[in-house]
């Protein structure tokens, strides 16, 4: 059991990256209460675990990263922390993210940029930058962030460390503030495949309150294998491409190297739609967020702005205040696709999509291959600002990681290696419900690669 | 450019935001490039007999039906704007076109 002063003494002292939501004066007093009534049988008692900010908890407010619920306190936890809590972990605060999660650097939060633990000119990834800087910079071992399109692969790649997705239905959403239902998976993040797994075996599993949340026990950790004799890893050819970094190809084809001495059967194989995937994802994604977001409205929670002397003027000036420009932009977005007249060109084109994507998966899987190996991201971390003003190019940092959402399968990505001093992350896509085989092969994977040596 | 000033404010009226009039150009700019891009999608054959993938379990799995209200530490009088006696309170309905 770690104590909790020192544990709230490690979070205050990486306040510099802008990580962490919660007033350190908060977080003490609380820590010490938790720590005072956690279960000690709990199998995570004592362990630390930050939380994102669009995740409900009692302790703390839940702001998303943005003004239109600055101060907002929920009357509930969701369903993931009070499994935590009842795991005798400890809530250690709620961490920055991109507003409502719509964002790949953490620069789109209200509440300032969250600096790279390693290089504070660079962004931590997003949305859930917060989570990734926590753990990347060791304040805590391990932190619940959340997925739309590759949240907390993507940040965990940037940060050098491992980050899960779960499959869709395998953790319960209770308690996630919604942005794209048909998309969104609560993950983990943490400093080993260990650390993250064993929040997520907690986390996971039937939840009357959520009705996309499959009725299976929590998912079991398996054991660290002895080889990955019998495994079968695909390499997508389009994951790839000529233009990819060199230096992250080198540090792929190391992983691949060191999973092919273990054992592991490794073959070439092709899912031809990956290049509509984020085009399908930006116009799924928005089409779900602005009818999601549509609920702030200056009624029920957040604050007001301006003195509106009608009913939608009170909507239009809170919205029109209270969204940053990311959000506005993908609310915008959103409702053009689905407005009369578009709807056909876009949305129900991005949805054959998405079914074609999600049979790309089935193929390669059905033909016998266990697991897909991929980068994480096409690039490390880059600068703050860089991609501020080209929405687009922003978009196409999630280019590897948005596959597994429209797909709903469990994905990991694990270190495995350093571009110029900055970390990159290895994928590992499993089947759906088959975390343990993909736990198993990260586990194999985490044991020999070494995270520090440059590609 | 695909979509037109107008275009913007008519859709930002849908979704009950104000757009600031210096804010336009820049949007109408942003949001075509946007819808350009997702527009490559059109340039793939459609075809309608792909079933709509769906994630999550193949069936809703029902509940019985009787009331269970969430059980919240605190009531909206912590978190709402303006509440009282029971109520959320809001300006007048105004003029709804």
């Amino acid at each position: 059991m770690s104590d909790a002063k020192a544990v709230a003494d490690r979070l205050v002292k990486a306040k510099r990256l802008n990580a962490l939501l919660t007033p350190a004066k908060d977080l003490r007093k609380s820590l010490l209460a938790q720590a005072a009534v956690a279960r000690p049988t709990g199998v995570l008692y004592g362990m630390p675990v930050a939380v994102k900010d669009n995740i409900c908890t009692l302790e703390f407010t839940t702001t998303c990263g943005s003004r239109i619920l600055e101060g907002y306190r929920s009357p509930y936890d969701a369903t993931a922390v009070t499994k935590l809590k009842a795991a005798g972990a400890l809530i250690a605060g709620k961490t920055n993210c991109d507003e409502f999660a719509m964002g790949s650097s953490t620069e789109h939060s209200a509440y300032g940029r969250v600096l790279h633990p390693l290089d504070k000119a660079r962004v931590p990834g997003g949305s859930s930058g917060g989570s990734a800087a926590l753990v990347g910079a060791g304040a805590v071992p391990a932190a619940l962030g959340s997925e739309t399109g590759g949240s907390v692969r993507q940040p965990a790649s940037f940060c050098g460390i491992v980050g899960i997705k779960p499959t869709y239905g395998r953790v319960s959403r209770y308690g996630l503030v919604a942005f794209g239902s048909s998309l969104d998976q609560i993950g983990v993040l943490g400093r080993s495949v260990h650390d993250a797994a064993r929040v997520l075996s907690v986390i996971s599993g039937r939840d009357q309150r959520d009705s996309t949340c499959e009725d299976r026990d929590p998912l079991r950790l398996p054991t660290v294998p002895e080889s990955l004799q019998g495994f079968v890893i695909g390499l997508p050819r389009e994951y790839f491409p000529p233009e990819l970094d060199p230096a992250v190809r080198r540090a792929c084809e190391r992983a691949v190297r060191l999973m092919k001495e273990q054992g592991a059967a490794v073959r070439e194989v092709s899912l031809p739609h990956t290049a509509y995937a984020v085009p399908t994802y930006y116009v799924i994604a928005p089409a779900e967020a602005s009818s999601n977001l549509a609920r702030y409205d200056g009624v029920r929670y957040g604050p007001r702005f301006n003195g509106a002397t009608d009913l939608r003027a009170l909507y239009r000036s809170t919205r029109g205040q209270g969204f940053g420009p990311e959000v506005r932009r993908r609310i915008l977005v959103g409702t053009y696709v689905l407005s009369s007249g578009y709807y056909d060109a876009y949305y129900r084109r991005a949805q054959q999509m998405r079914a074609l994507i999600a049979q790309d998966f089935r193929n390669v899987f059905d033909r016998g291959v266990d697991l897909l190996f991929t980068p994480t991201t096409p690039t490390p971390a880059f600068k703050a600002g860089e991609k501020l003003g080209d929405p687009i190019s922003m978009y196409l940092s999630d280019i590897f990681t948005v596959t597994a959402n429209l797909a709903g399968l469990p994905a990991i990505s694990v270190p495995i290696g350093r571009v110029k001093g900055l970390p990159i992350g290895g994928q590992l896509i499993g089947q759906a419900f088959l975390e343990d085989e993909m736990l198993e092969a990260a586990y194999a994977l985490e044991r020999v690669v070494s995270p520090t040596d440059e590609a | 450019m695909s979509v037109t000033r107008d275009e913007v404010l008519r859709i930002a009226q849908l979704a009950e935001l104000d757009v600031a009039e210096e804010a336009l150009p820049e949007l109408a700019e942003q949001m075509s490039r946007i819808l350009d891009y997702v527009a490559q999608l059109s340039g793939v054959p459609a075809n309608g007999s792909v079933k709509v993938f769906v994630p999550g379990p193949d069936a809703i799995r029902f509940r019985t039906d009787e009331v269970s209200p969430a059980p919240l530490a605190f009531g909206p009088t912590e978190f709402a704007p303006a509440f009282k006696e029971g109520f959320f309170v809001v300006p007048k309905l105004g003029q709804f076109e």
